[in-house]
Formats: C-alpha cells, sequence, structure tokens
C-alpha cells in the first residue's frame, strides 16, 4: 500500500486518529485457519492490553476463498477492523514474480508489511504486532510473547522463537544464524514467519528503507526484517513461540529457490550495511521472553545418502562455476571432500565458513549472474547438512546445538578473511 | 616523317603526364584516407575501450559466460579488447574504402555502395551472433545448476544439449541475416530441427523410458517419492 491508498483505509477506520496497536494479517486463501487465528489475537490483546485502543488490518494478497469474509465473521462489530487487498487477482496479477512467493505462502508479502508499517506511522502506533494466518498452533500466548517487550519493555523488535524438531531448519542454523551473527554481532536465531512484533518507531524506520521495491524486495520480506533491526542498532529481543505448526501450501517450493531467497537478501544487505558490519566483533546475546524449550524431538526423516549425493553431483557438474566463486584453496579443500565414503562424509567447519564468505564475495563482485551463484550453493549446503546429520546423530538433541554454536564461533573468528577480502579483492 | 614522330612523342608525354597528374591527387587522397583512417580507427578504439572499462563490460560478459567462452575457443585477449580492435578495423576499413573509391576506377565503382548497404547486415548479425552466444551460456548455466539442484543424472548432458540448440539456432539466424544460401540454411535447419525431435522422441520412447517415467513420477506425485521430510528453513 502506498500513501495513495490511505484514504480508502481512512473510510474504513472511521473517526479513528490514533492506536495504541495494530495487528497485521497478511492472507492468501487462508479462510480454513485464520478463524482460530483471530480469536486467539483478539483474547490475546485483551490479556496484554484490555484497554489498548487497538487496529486489526487484514493485507489479503487476493485469495478466492473468502478468507477476508472470514475474518469479518471472527471479529466483533465493535473491534475496529481494515481490510486491504494488497495483490488483486492473487498470483496473476501485477508485476509479481515467482521469486517473491516465499515460503510463508502469502505472494506480495513485502506489500502486506508496507501496507501495515504505512497505516501503524499514520494512525502513530505504539506497538505493531505481524500474524501469519495459516497458522495451526497460534495461541493467545503468542500475543504476549510479541506485544509485551515492546510495549512493557520498549524493545524495538520481537523476532519468533520456535520450538523445532532436530534438522529442522538447517538452512537457518548452517547460513543464516551464522553469517548473521557473525556480521551484525547479536545472538538472534533468525527464525522467520510466524509471528513478530514492532515498535511503531521501527515500523517508520521501515518505511525510509529502500527495500520495497527492486533487487532487496525480490528476495523476500521475512530476511531482512530482522537484518535491518539488528543492523541499524534496535532494541531487539526473541520470544518463544513454542511449536510452529502451518499450513503451508508451497510444500513443492524447490530447495535451490529458497535457499537463494534467504541468502540473497542477506547478501544484498551486507552492500546495503558495509559500513555497519566491518566494524563488528565478536557477538554479544539478545534478551529473550516467554518460556524457554528444550531441543525438538528428532523430528521427519533425513535422508542422507541423497544429500551426499547431491553435493557429489554438485562436484563433478558444477566445478566450472564454482572455480570462477570459490577461492583456489577453498575449492582444494571441497575437492577432497568428493574421495569421502557417504558414511565418513564431514564437511569441516573452517572449511565451510571459507566457502560462505567466498560466495559473498563473489556476489559482492557480480563473479557470476546473482541467481545462478546463489542457486549453485545448494550441492555445498547439501554437503554441510549430511555433515552436520552424521556429526550428531547418535548424540543427544544437545549435540546439535553445540555444533550450530561451534560453527557460529568459527564463522566469528574467521570474519577478517571476508573483510579483508571485502574492499580489496 | 621525323615531324610525326616528334608530335606522336610529345602527344604520348603529355597524355602520361596528364593521367600521372590526374591520377597523383588520387593517389594522394588515397594515401590521406589511409592515414586518416589509422588515426580514426585508434581513437575510436582508444575511446571505446575506455567506455567499455568504465561500464566494467568484461565482468559483466564474464557473468554471462562469454569469457570462459571465448577463452574455451583459444581466445587470450579480454572481450573489451576484441571489441576495441574489431572498432579500428571496421573504421580503418571504411576509411579505406573511401581512399579506393578516390581512385575512381571502373572496377571499384560500385564497390563502396555495395559495401556501405551490406554493412547494416553485417552488424545486425554480430550483434546477433553476440546475443545468442550470450543466451546459450546463460541458458545453458541455468540449466545446469537446476537439473544438478534436481539431482537428474544427465544434467550435463541437458545442459550441452540446449547450449548447441540455441547456438545453432543463432548460427541459422545469423546465416540468413547475412543473405548467406538463405534457402539451404532454412532447409537444413528444418531438417535438423526436426531430426532432433524425432531422435529424442525415439530415444526417450525406447531407450529412455525409465527416465521419463521416473521423472514424471517426482513431478506428479512427489508424496509417493522418498525425499527429505525436514524443513530447511
Amino acid at each position: 500500500m502506498t500513501k495513495t491508498d490511505w484514504p480508502q483505509v481512512r473510510q474504513q477506520v472511521g473517526d479513528i486518529e490514533k492506536i495504541e496497536v495494530l495487528v497485521g494479517i497478511p492472507t492468501f486463501n487462508d479462510a480454513g485457519t485464520v478463524g482460530p487465528v483471530v480469536k486467539a489475537v483478539k483474547a490475546g490483546i485483551s490479556k496484554v492490553c484490555p484497554r489498548a485502543s487497538v487496529l486489526v488490518v487484514n493485507a489479503d494478497a487476493g485469495s478466492q476463498d473468502g478468507t477476508p469474509e472470514t475474518i469479518k465473521h471472527a471479529m466483533e462489530p465493535d473491534t475496529p477492523t481494515a481490510f486491504v487487498r494488497h495483490l488483486e487477482g492473487g498470483l496473476l496479477s501485477g508485476p509479481i514474480s515467482l521469486q517473491a512467493f516465499s515460503e510463508s505462502g502469502v505472494p506480495g508479502r513485502e506489500l502486506a508489511f508496507r501496507a501495515f508499517f504505512t497505516i501503524a506511522e499514520d494512525l502513530q502506533a505504539k506497538a505493531c504486532v505481524v500474524v501469519d494466518a495459516n497458522l495451526q498452533s497460534f495461541t493467545s500466548d503468542w500475543m504476549e510473547a510479541l506485544l509485551h517487550p515492546v510495549i512493557e519493555k520498549g524493545v524495538d523488535y520481537v523476532a519468533p522463537l520456535f520450538r523445532r524438531a532436530r534438522y529442522e531448519g538447517t538452512l537457518t542454523n548452517c547460513i543464516i544464524y551464522p553469517l548473521s551473527r557473525a556480521l551484525y554481532g547479536k545472538q538472534m536465531r533468525y527464525q522467520s514467519g510466524g509471528g513478530y512484533g514492532f515498535s511503531g518507531k521501527l515500523a517508520s524506520l521501515y518505511m525510509t528503507k529502500n527495500v520495497w521495491e527492486g533487487e532487496g524486495a525480490r528476495y523476500g520480506i521475512d530476511s531482512w526484517l530482522t537484518t535491518v533491526a539488528v543492523a541499524e542498532g534496535c532494541e531487539v529481543s526473541q520470544g518463544f513461540l513454542g511449536t510452529r505448526i502451518q499450513d503451508v501450501k508451497l510444500t513443492g517450493m524447490e530447495l535451490s529457490v529458497v535457499l537463494a531467497q534467504r541468502v540473497g537478501a542477506l547478501f544484498h544487505l551486507m552492500e546495503v550495511y558495509q559500513e555497519v558490519w566491518e566494524g563488528r566483533m565478536g557477538s554479544s546475546p539478545v534478551p529473550q521472553f516467554g518460556f524457554p524449550y528444550e531441543p525438538g524431538p528428532v523430528g521427519g526423516a533425513v535422508n542422507v545418502e541423497r544429500m551426499v549425493r547431491g553435493f557429489q553431483q554438485g562436484l563433478r557438474d558444477l566445478l566450472p562455476i564454482w572455480e570462477i566463486i570459490l577461492a583456489p584453496e577453498t575449492l582444494a579443500g571441497i575437492l577432497a571432500l568428493g574421495l569421502l565414503e557417504a558414511e565418513e562424509f564431514r564437511f569441516p567447519e573452517a572449511l565451510w565458513v571459507q566457502t560462505i564468505y567466498d560466495f559473498a564475495l563473489a556476489y559482492h563482485e557480480k563473479a557470476l549472474h546473482r541467481e545462478h551463484l546463489l542457486k549453485s550453493l545448494t550441492p555445498l549446503y547439501l554437503g554441510q547438512t549430511a555433515s552436520l546429520v552424521l556429526g550428531t546423530r547418535e548424540g543427544p538433541p544437545e549435540d546439535v546445538e553445540r555444533a550450530i554454536e561451534t560453527l557460529c564461533r568459527t564463522f566469528e573468528s574467521m570474519k577478517p578473511y571476508l573483510t579483508q577480502r571485502w574492499r580489496f579483492p | 616523317m621525323s615531324t610525326m614522330w616528334q608530335e606522336a612523342m610529345l602527344e604520348a608525354f603529355r597524355e602520361t603526364t596528364l593521367r600521372i597528374a590526374h591520377f597523383l591527387p588520387k593517389l594522394l587522397a588515397l594515401l590521406t584516407f589511409l592515414a586518416l583512417g589509422l588515426a580514426a580507427g585508434w581513437l575510436i578504439k582508444v575511446l571505446l575501450l575506455r567506455l567499455l572499462r568504465a561500464f566494467r563490460f568484461d565482468a559483466l560478459c564474464e557473468r554471462f559466460g562469454l569469457g570462459p567462452s571465448l577463452a574455451k575457443a583459444g581466445t587470450k585477449q579480454s572481450i573489451s579488447h576484441l571489441v576495441g580492435r574489431l572498432s579500428f578495423w571496421l573504421v580503418f576499413l571504411l576509411f579505406a574504402l573511401m581512399g579506393i573509391d578516390a581512385l575512381d576506377l571502373t572496377a571499384t565503382a560500385n564497390m563502396m555502395s555495395g559495401i556501405i548497404d551490406f554493412l547494416p547486415h553485417t552488424l545486425a548479425a554480430v550483434l546477433l551472433l553476440l546475443f545468442g552466444v550470450l543466451l546459450a551460456n546463460f541458458i545453458a548455466e541455468a540449466a545446469l545448476i537446476a537439473t544438478v539442484n534436481a539431482q537428474i543424472q544427465e544434467a550435463r548432458i541437458i545442459s550441452s544439449f540446449i547450449r548447441w540448440g540455441v547456438l545453432i539456432f543463432t548460427a541459422a539466424m545469423v546465416l540468413t541475416q547475412l543473405g548467406i544460401a538463405k534457402e539451404i540454411i532454412v532447409a537444413a535447419f528444418s531438417i535438423m530441427f526436426g531430426g532432433v525431435m524425432l531422435a529424442l522422441a525415439i530415444a526417450i520412447g525406447l531407450g529412455g523410458q525409465s527416465i521419463a517415467k521416473d521423472v514424471l513420477e517426482q513431478r506428479l506425485h512427489r508424496g509417493n517419492v522418498k525425499q527429505d521430510e525436514m524443513s530447511h528453513i
């Protein structure tokens, strides 16, 4: 939503001039799950801030299953609600590519966030919460975890923290989290989707950033919400939300596309915040709210042999591309991994860190078409994931956390490798 | 008798002197055009090189795989240098043709206009060739990465097939643009394209049944294929 659409929203909210809390719900064909989510939102608000003036905003991407009507039914008439249809006709309209179809299942998700932040800014909201409508595990406690730190503790940003199965979120754990932590010095897990809490100040700050269109928007919004908050030095925290069970429509989304979106967002913001991350060393923990959870159970089946095969095929077929991206010593280390049997396969931490840094440098130097570069990382990522699984599957769940922590420390200790080459390739 | 001899001698001398007097300025014009061509060619080359460097043309070509393609073909110079050299010789050729035209020779009377008429076709063909090579490399690279990520074992064969398909299509378009054996090219391309498609159909029908079956099963029944159940995000 842009400023020109504001009068349409204005009409819906009547004479409300100022609000304290804005609740944003981005939707796309979520009629099956949005009802309970809305009820939990209402229950959460009455628990956390019963006397606050609240506006619920639904930004719909052109649902065909009556999602906005379901929200209308679920809301009580006295709760102010506004509806923004940011993408008529879903995927079939507007200049939107499948790239923008993030794993959240909502096309043009960044447009929904833009609408929430615009309204929050215009109505001078003190706090803003955004929750996904396709959640089956959403409870009123989530509202408390996301809203309470912003209202009571003066926190600017609350990121979600979920109880995950043992090997869930390996992309986050092996690349996004360690790299972001090493770059910006905050121990944020960078788990995305589900729900976020923002202060009004941060919502206004997001509106000033040039990420809504072009390259930034192409990678999806979830990654940069956290990165911008951390890089801009805002008060950040994490809220324990329990288990995330989503009604995911995009089960068929290619791993390489997800990887390109998420890692691409991080690399893109490395260019934007070069001055910030170059000067930061080490990392510090961030406050956490809610009830902490133990590491999750083993979870779904993990086909390690298939991952190792994927890595070996990459080594065989993508070598000419990796030769352009990787430094000779990194490539030599990776070539040696090709000789290992599936059961003995281990990706040394330092080599993995060097690989990611080389990819970041190649992205920066535009050594290759960027989408090709990002997607060619997939076999290497499969190798790293296989290595993590093989190294920890016999031990207790805490072993995975320990392995991730060690990896994060390696990313931090090897940061000079990146900074030295970034400016003087 | 001697008077006639003298007159004949003088006439021949006059004629020759006159011809030389007529030809010398033309020769001088040719030499001037050649010198100007050298200078203008050099100037254009230098300016073009600077412009290409400013726009990081070599890095751009590297990104689209043109650099590695030329390296494979044995070219050791950078692409901006090649473009610079090409521009030099193009400008020099233009001036040389003007010089030859200035000689006013019967044999080269229509050459200049013929060449100038053909120049747009040549330029279009060069651009077409450049675009075709870039496109072939780009699509082949994208296909290679996508097929490797999908763990299709024949990734390199598929990628090469796509690259050569685009290159052959480009070559046919370039030759048609240049007007070289237009009918033969169109016929040859049609026969070859049809032949390749038929060969593919037969290959999949007879030899690659299982591969086609596997691929279709993977695409249409993802749930039945044993895959990782973990979420990577």
